[in-house]
């Protein structure tokens, strides 16, 4: 149930492009034709399908405050979230030149078909965004990582694929010249994300502590004798 | 010819010198520093606490924390007791300030880890005030705040912060239009059950005359910010809740 | 002499190669940060600091990159630097740092700085890069401070928090002949919208920058 909705909430409600705003520029610069943006919005799902769950193991493994206790009880004190960006950073870079590689070799065809998008996906903030936001939510466990990278990676395919099927069609439209092609599709873009807000109120709630995780009768009685003192012993 | 700099020799020289530089620039800059920031950061946390509970120098709009060169004279004049609830085990501990509430959280999400819960407890002009850490999420990222009650679980002040959340708008929960609506809000309602305080939008009461309405005004533009403070403060000050509920009906 | 050759570096981002509304580069910074004028207002100033440091770094280090991963040296690069300076601030400023960590990810992911290295400091000396650097972070910062003003005055009535429109709830200023505050303003996809006015505006006076 939790994947099913992790799943849906990072496709519409989360969506990287329209409700966070992330990877907007090669969103805005790949959406002209219909047939690059599946090229280009395919690869990244793929790469954060990857690279999220990826970082999760890395996160949990090496760089949170405590991640490092496998090692040995010495260790547990280690904190080195600072290197988070880096190591994250790193990670992409290098599973995208990986992926270019392998592609490369096993199926030319696709390789050619996605080739040029590929190391443009690097530097697509959304995929930086995915880990971040994995590290940020706290999300527990690897299944979960691996749902939610591909379903921001959807939810960005289905952003990019939307507006470059509007942009195909505008051409035949009259929009004014001064605002044809980048600033109607910013505003485009714009109403489309307003559309997006209204998923916004779908699956909130939760979140409720279970009531047998209060305080226990035992420890209140205790509290109020500590409080108890403090009347007594000063003014 | 190829360029020197294309050799895959090269490059695999490059990428390990490259990690090398950066990770001991980097990791020496972490260490050198950690005392001074882990001071600054405990002299907020104490900060922080006095002014939920409204020891502060506030003066007309805007957040002002007591200067750093008195806060460790006042944090002991003010808060009298410090206790860890931890189970049915309550301690005393003068530095149950420092505990990680985020280790916590994450620690108790195992079945066999019974969680610390700090409370602390301040007296100020006669008055008790319970003050609470909690932590939650909020768009970007970790939210967290101090929330001072007294026994009837009745906000004297809060201090919420913020890790990462969009400027101008999420940010903003760390203003004080944002904090003092807190101030006066009934974390019970009428019939003594916990609801905690909901930031909402669409709220009848946007000047929040209404104190008992368990509800404040949200910030336009910062939805997610705002639910993650209702979450925030509905799921962990539940876990508190048992005790005030239990004073109100003894 | 060498001064004023290179001026049109400084001068074209501001106008007719805008890094926003021309290049498509810091997009998603520029929507997120804008609902207040202030915090357009800081991180122009701290994008201004990165990318011109950021640009001499790299343009110093041209010859000695690997082209086969330059982009992760360049986006290490800039990581490094913004933690660095963001850990300096915590220990000794930290009033300062609460106030710009929340940018530390914004710029570390700002594709402008990318853009930049990659189509510039790459293939440049470090002072033309520089130039380039400042010139373009003063063009993003341009439009970046451009928009703030304009979601922050009509969204909530004020300007760098002060209420230049008079006060909402006790009905003063404007506010008396029954103006309200647009709430939408403040929401990111008017940032877009806000945008893309801009684009017709400078198109509209440079006929030259209309695509087809």
């Amino acid at each position: 149930m939790e994947y099913i909705e992790l799943f849906f909430k990072s496709i519409f409600i989360d969506n990287m492009v329209f409700a966070t705003f992330l990877g907007m520029c090669s969103y805005l610069a790949v959406s002209k034709k219909v047939t690059t943006a599946v090229g280009l919005g395919a690869a990244v799902i793929f790469v954060l399908a990857i690279t999220v769950p990826l970082n999760w193991l890395l996160d949990k493994y090496l760089l949170q405050p405590g991640a490092l206790s496998w090692l040995g009880e010495e260790y547990a004190t280690y904190d080195l979230s600072f290197l988070s960006f880096i190591m994250f950073i790193a990670t992409i870079a290098t599973m995208v030149q990986l992926v270019e590689i392998v592609v490369e070799k096993f199926s030319p065809s696709l390789y050619n078909s996605l080739g040029i998008f590929l190391p443009l996906i690097a530097v697509n903030c959304a995929i930086l965004g995915g880990s971040l936001f994995m590290q940020s939510r706290e999300i527990p466990t690897f299944g979960e990582a691996t749902v939610y990278g591909i379903g921001s990676g959807i939810g960005w395919f289905l952003a990019i694929l939307a507006i470059a099927a509007i942009r195909e069609k505008i051409r035949y439209s009259n929009v004014p010249a001064p605002l044809r092609g980048l600033g109607i599709t910013f505003i485009i873009t714009g109403l489309m994300a307003i559309g997006f807000m209204s998923f916004g109120g779908m699956l909130t709630g939760g979140g409720d502590a279970g009531d047998e995780n209060v305080i226990s009768q035992t420890a209140i009685e205790k509290i109020k004798k500590e409080v108890e003192q403090i009347d007594n012993s000063k003014n | 010819m190829e360029k020197r700099t294309d050799k895959n020799s090269y490059t695999i020289l490059f990428a390990i010198g490259m990690v090398l530089v950066v990770g001991s620039i980097l990791a020496f800059a972490a260490s050198a520093l950690k005392p001074n920031i882990d001071e600054n950061k405990r002299l907020e946390k104490q900060q922080n606490i006095l002014y939920a509970m409204g020891v502060n120098d506030n003066e007309e709009s805007s957040v002002a924390m007591i200067s750093t060169d008195v806060v460790a004279d006042k944090f002991s004049e003010y808060i009298v007791k410090q206790l860890v609830i931890k189970g049915d085990d309550v301690r005393v501990d003068d530095q149950a300030y420092l505990i990680d509430i985020k280790k916590e959280q994450t620690a108790a999400k195992s079945k066999s880890y019974e969680r610390q819960l700090p409370l602390f407890i301040g007296k100020k002009e006669g008055k008790i005030s319970y003050i609470v850490p909690v932590r939650g999420k909020g768009l970007w990222d970790a939210i967290w705040a101090y929330v001072a009650m007294d026994e009837n679980m009745i906000v004297q002040g809060v201090f919420m912060d913020h890790k990462g959340e969009t400027p101008g708008l999420g940010a903003n929960i760390n203003q004080r239009f944002f904090m003092d609506d807190f101030i006066g809000e009934h974390l019970l309602d009428d019939s003594g059950k916990f609801v905690g305080i909901n930031v909402s939008k669409g709220n009848a009461d946007p000047t929040n005359i209404d104190r008992t309405d368990n509800a404040v005004d949200a910030i336009a533009g910062a939805t997610i910010t705002g639910d993650g403070v209702s979450a925030m403060i509905r799921a962990e000050l539940k876990v508190y809740s048992s005790y005030f509920i239990h004073l109100k009906n003894n | 002499m060498g001064l004023f050759k290179d001026s049109n570096l400084i001068t074209d981002p501001l106008t007719d190669d805008n890094p926003i509304t021309i290049q498509v580069l810091g997009i998603c910074s520029a929507l997120a940060i804008t609902a207040e004028l202030e915090a357009s207002i800081v991180m122009a100033i701290a994008v201004l600091f990165v990318l011109g440091v950021g640009n001499v770094i790299i343009s110093l280090m041209r010859n000695i990159i690997p082209s086969k991963i330059r982009i992760i040296v360049q986006l290490i690069i800039v990581a490094a630097l913004v933690i660095i300076v963001d850990l300096i601030l915590k220990a000794f400023a930290y009033q300062l740092s609460k106030t710009l960590s929340v940018f530390v990810g914004l710029i570390i992911t700002n594709c402008i700085i990318m853009g930049r290295f990659e189509a510039f400091a790459l293939a440049n000396k470090p002072w033309r890069s520089f130039l380039d650097g400042i010139g373009n972070a003063a063009g993003y910062g341009v439009i970046l401070i451009i928009v703030g003003f304009f979601r922050e005055l009509l969204g909530s009535g004020t300007l760098l928090g002060f209420k230049v429109l008079g006060d909402s709830i006790e009905k003063t200023g404007v506010y008396a002949y029954g103006y309200e505050n647009n709430g939408f303003m403040l929401l990111a996809p008017m940032a877009l919208i806000t945008l893309g006015i801009i684009i017709w505006i400078q198109r509209s006076k440079n006929k030259a920058l209309i695509e087809d």
